[in-house]
C-alpha cells in the first residue's frame, strides 16, 4: 500500500533534520520542529516510532544516544554513515551491473539488486534474458553483513548451534555457503546457507581478522566422498567405456586413469568417506563397480544384498 | 502489517532520485522517468514532494528548490541529499552475487566493465570478496555458439532417466544455469517437442550445416523438471535419514508420520531414475505402490550384484588381477 503524500513528506523532513543536525535531538524537539506530527503526546510518540522504523527498515543509520546526564534519548543520522561513497563507476560499468542483475536470478534477493541500481542512478538498459538462477537464502544477507563488520555469528545448522567467525561467502554448484572459523570445533568449516534454520545472531563488530590469503572456495567440499575424517584410501573403480568420461568429470582432477580397455576404464581416486563413495558409485547402476580395496567392495556387495533381499 | 513493510518505495525512490538530479542539472524528465521506472506524472508528483522538504527554521532558503521547465529539471539547496543512501547488506550482496556469477560464466571478459565495476564496489564499500563458481561443462561454449547462431546440431545425449545414449537433432534456443547445472532448452526433432538437456550429459555435438528460425520462447530458468500428467506416481516411505529426498525432488505430496518417517508421492518419468534413488537409499526408502514398482529396488540391486559376482568368477578362473 503506498504511503500518503503527507506521511512521505513527514518522513523526508525528519530525515533532512536528522542529517542536518550536529547534535542529537530529542523526540520533543523533533516533533516540535518537523511538521505533520499529531499534537497529542501518545499519538506523536507512536507516529515518531513508526517513522523511525521506516527509516531504519530502509537502512538509514539512525543512532540513539543519551544526552548529557539527563539520560534523555537523542537521535541523529551521521552523514558519513548515511552517504553512499562515490564509487567512480563509468556509465558503461553501471550498465554492466544492470545486465548482471537482470541476467542472474537470486530469488528473493533479486529485488534488492534493483534497489541498488536505483541508488547508482537507475536503469538505462533493457533487461536481458536470465542466464543463471542462484537463489539466495535469506540468512545470507545477514551473514554477508556480519562478514563486512567482522562480527561473530551464531546460528542453528542441521539442528546444531554453531558459533562461527564468517570469513567469506561462496557459491558452488548452485549452492551458497558461508565459510569461516568454527569456534567450538576450532577449525575452518563451510556451512550451506540454506541449511541454516531460523535467525542468525550477530555479535559485536571487529571481533576477528581474516587471514590475508583466505579463499572461501578452498574450503567447500563439493565431493561428498571427501567429506569425512576417515583415513584416506585409494579406491579403484571399473566403469563401462560409455560412462567413463562422466565419472571422470564428476571425480575431478584428483582421479587417475589406471587402465583403459576397449569396453571399460579403471579409475583410482582417494576417498575419506566410504558411505558417500558407495552412493556415488551406485549412481552408475550396473555400469560401474568398486574393485579395491576389498573391504570397500565387500561393503558395497553387502549393501546391495540387503537391498536385494528387502521386502519392497 | 510488520513495521518493516511500511518502508515505502516512494521514499526510497525520492532518496535516489534527488541526488541524481542534483548531480545532473537540467536532466530530461522523460529520461529520468525511464531511469527510475516511473511515468512522467509520477515524477511530477515526486518533485512536488521534494519541494516540501526543508530544515528548520523553514525559511524560504531552507527548502529544496526544484527548477522545472516542463521538460527538464534541476534541484538546488539539497545539501543533505547530495548523495544517495548507502547500500543495504542485501543490496550489496545482490549486486556482488549477480555480478560475480555473471563474470564466472565462461566467455565473460575477466577484465571488462563488469569486472572493473565489481572491483570498485568491493574497494569502496569494503565488501568481501565473494567467490562464485558456476562450473563449465566441456561442450558449454559450443552449445552457446549454436544458440547464438541458431545452428541446428546433432548431439549424442546420455539420458540418466533411461540410462541410455541417443542421437538427436536439436534446435537449441536457450542456455541457462539452474540448480547447479547447465541446461539447454531446444526443439528436439526426435521427440518433435521442446526438451531440456543437461549440457554435461551431451557426449558429442556435431554441426548439421543447417540453421533454424528462432521462435521467441519464454523459458524460466529453474523449471527444469515438469512432471507430465501421464507419468506414473510412485508412493515411497522414507526414514527420517532420507527426508532430504522430499526437499530435493518435486513431490506431489508429503505426509509426515508420528515417528518422523515420511510418505511421499513422486512423479517418476523414467525407471532408471527411481532405481538409482532406491539402491542409494537402501534401507531408508521403501516403495509402497503401485504394485508394478514394488520390485524396482530388488531387481536393480540384483542386476548390479550380477556384475560383481561375474568379476569374482572371472578373477578366480583366470587368476589375473582385474586391472
Amino acid at each position: 500500500m503506498p504511503d500518503a503524500p503527507s506521511r512521505i513528506e513527514r518522513v523526508l523532513n525528519l530525515l533532512a533534520l536528522l542529517l542536518d543536525t550536529r547534535v542529537p535531538l530529542t523526540r520533543e524537539e523533533i516533533v516540535h520542529e518537523v511538521g505533520g506530527y499529531p499534537a497529542q503526546i501518545s499519538a506523536n510518540r507512536r507516529a515518531f516510532e513508526r517513522d523511525k522504523e521506516t527509516l531504519r527498515g530502509m537502512g538509514v543509520p539512525l543512532t540513539t544516544e543519551s544526552i548529557g546526564d539527563t539520560g534523555e534519548l537523542g537521535y541523529r543520522v551521521r552523514p558519513d554513515d548515511y552517504y553512499l561513497p562515490d564509487l567512480g563507476l563509468t556509465p558503461e560499468e553501471t550498465a554492466a551491473l544492470r545486465v548482471a542483475v537482470s541476467a542472474v536470478a537470486l530469488g528473493e534477493v533479486t529485488a534488492h539488486g534493483e534497489g541498488a541500481l536505483m541508488k547508482l542512478g537507475g536503469i538505462t538498459t533493457e533487461p536481458v534474458a536470465p542466464i543463471a538462477s542462484l537463489p539466495i537464502a535469506p540468512a545470507l544477507a545477514t551473514l554477508f553483513d556480519a562478514f563486512r563488520h567482522r562480527a561473530v555469528v551464531q546460528f542453528t545448522h542441521r539442528g546444531r548451534m554453531r558459533t562461527v567467525e564468517p570469513w567469506g561467502l561462496t557459491s558452488t554448484r548452485g549452492r551458497w555457503y558461508v565459510v569461516g572459523y568454527d569456534r567450538d570445533r576450532q577449525a575452518v568449516r563451510a556451512f550451506r546457507a540454506d541449511r541454516i534454520d531460523g535467525d542468525v545472531e550477530v555479535g559485536e563488530p571487529e571481533a576477528f581478522t581474516v587471514p590475508a590469503d583466505f579463499r572461501p572456495d578452498d574450503h567447500v567440499q563439493s565431493r561428498p566422498w571427501l567429506m569425512g575424517d576417515e583415513q584416506p584410501v585409494a579406491a579403484r573403480v571399473r566403469v563401462d567405456a560409455g560412462h567413463a568420461d562422466a565419472m571422470l568429470a564428476e571425480l575431478g582432477a584428483d582421479a587417475t586413469v589406471i587402465a583403459e580397455h576397449p569396453d571399460a576404464t579403471v579409475i583410482e581416486v582417494a576417498i575419506t568417506n566410504r558411505a558417500a563413495f558407495r552412493v556415488f558409485v551406485l549412481g552408475f547402476l550396473d555400469h560401474a563397480e568398486v574393485l579395491e580395496p576389498a573391504q570397500l567392495r565387500d561393503d558395497v556387495v553387502g549393501w546391495l544384498e540387503t537391498v536385494a533381499k528387502s521386502a519392497s | 502489517m510488520s513495521p518493516r513493510a511500511v518502508a515505502g518505495p516512494e521514499i526510497q525512490r525520492i532518496l535516489a532520485l534527488v541526488p541524481w538530479i542534483v548531480a545532473h542539472p537540467g536532466a530530461a524528465k522523460a529520461e529520468l522517468a525511464q531511469r527510475f521506472g516511473i511515468t512522467v506524472d509520477q515524477l511530477d508528483a515526486d518533485l512536488l514532494l521534494v519541494l516540501m522538504i526543508g530544515i528548520p527554521p523553514y525559511s524560504p532558503g531552507d527548502y529544496l528548490d526544484v527548477i522545472d521547465d516542463g521538460e527538464h529539471v534541476s534541484i538546488r539547496l539539497a545539501e543533505s541529499f547530495r548523495r544517495p543512501l548507502r547500500l543495504s547488506p542485501a543490496e550489496g550482496l545482490a549486486l556482488l552475487a549477480a555480478g560475480r556469477a555473471l563474470l564466472a560464466v565462461p566467455g565473460s571478459d575477466p577484465h571488462g566493465p563488469l569486472a572493473i565495476a565489481l572491483d570498485k564496489l568491493e574497494d569502496a564499500l569494503e565488501l568481501p570478496g565473494l567467490v562464485v563458481d558456476v562450473g563449465q561443462p566441456e561442450l558449454l561454449a559450443q552449445v552457446r555458439d549454436a544458440v547464438a547462431r541458431h545452428e541446428r546440431v546433432e548431439i549424442d545425449y546420455w539420458s540418466a532417466g533411461r540410462d541410455d545414449t541417443t542421437t538427436r537433432v536439436i534446435d537449441p534456443t536457450v542456455v541457462f544455469f539452474a540448480t547447479g547445472e547447465w541446461y539447454v532448452s531446444a526443439f528436439c526433432h526426435r521427440a518433435r517437442d521442446e526438451r531440456m538437456f543437461r549440457i554435461d550429459r551431451i557426449r558429442a555435438l556435431r554441426p548439421t550445416g543447417e540453421t533454424f528460425e528462432p521462435e521467441t520462447t519464454a523459458t524460466d530458468p529453474g523449471e527444469t523438471f515438469n512432471p507430465r500428467a501421464d507419468d506414473p506416481r510412485v508412493t515411497l516411505e522414507l526414514t527420517p535419514a532420507a527426508a532430504w529426498v522430499a526437499e530435493a525432488y518435486p513431490t506431489e505430496s508429503v505426509t509426515e508420520r508420528a515417528d518422523g518417517s515420511l510418505e511421499i508421492v513422486l512423479a517418476v518419468s523414467e525407471r532408471a531414475w527411481l532405481e538409482r534413488l532406491l539402491v542409494r537409499l537402501g534401507p531408508d526408502a521403501r516403495v509402497l505402490g503401485p504394485p508394478e514398482f514394488l520390485g524396482v529396488a530388488t531387481a536393480a540391486a540384483q542386476r548390479i550384484l550380477r556384475r560383481y559376482s561375474h568379476t569374482r568368477s572371472t578373477r578366480l578362473a583366470t587368476g589375473r588381477p582385474d586391472t
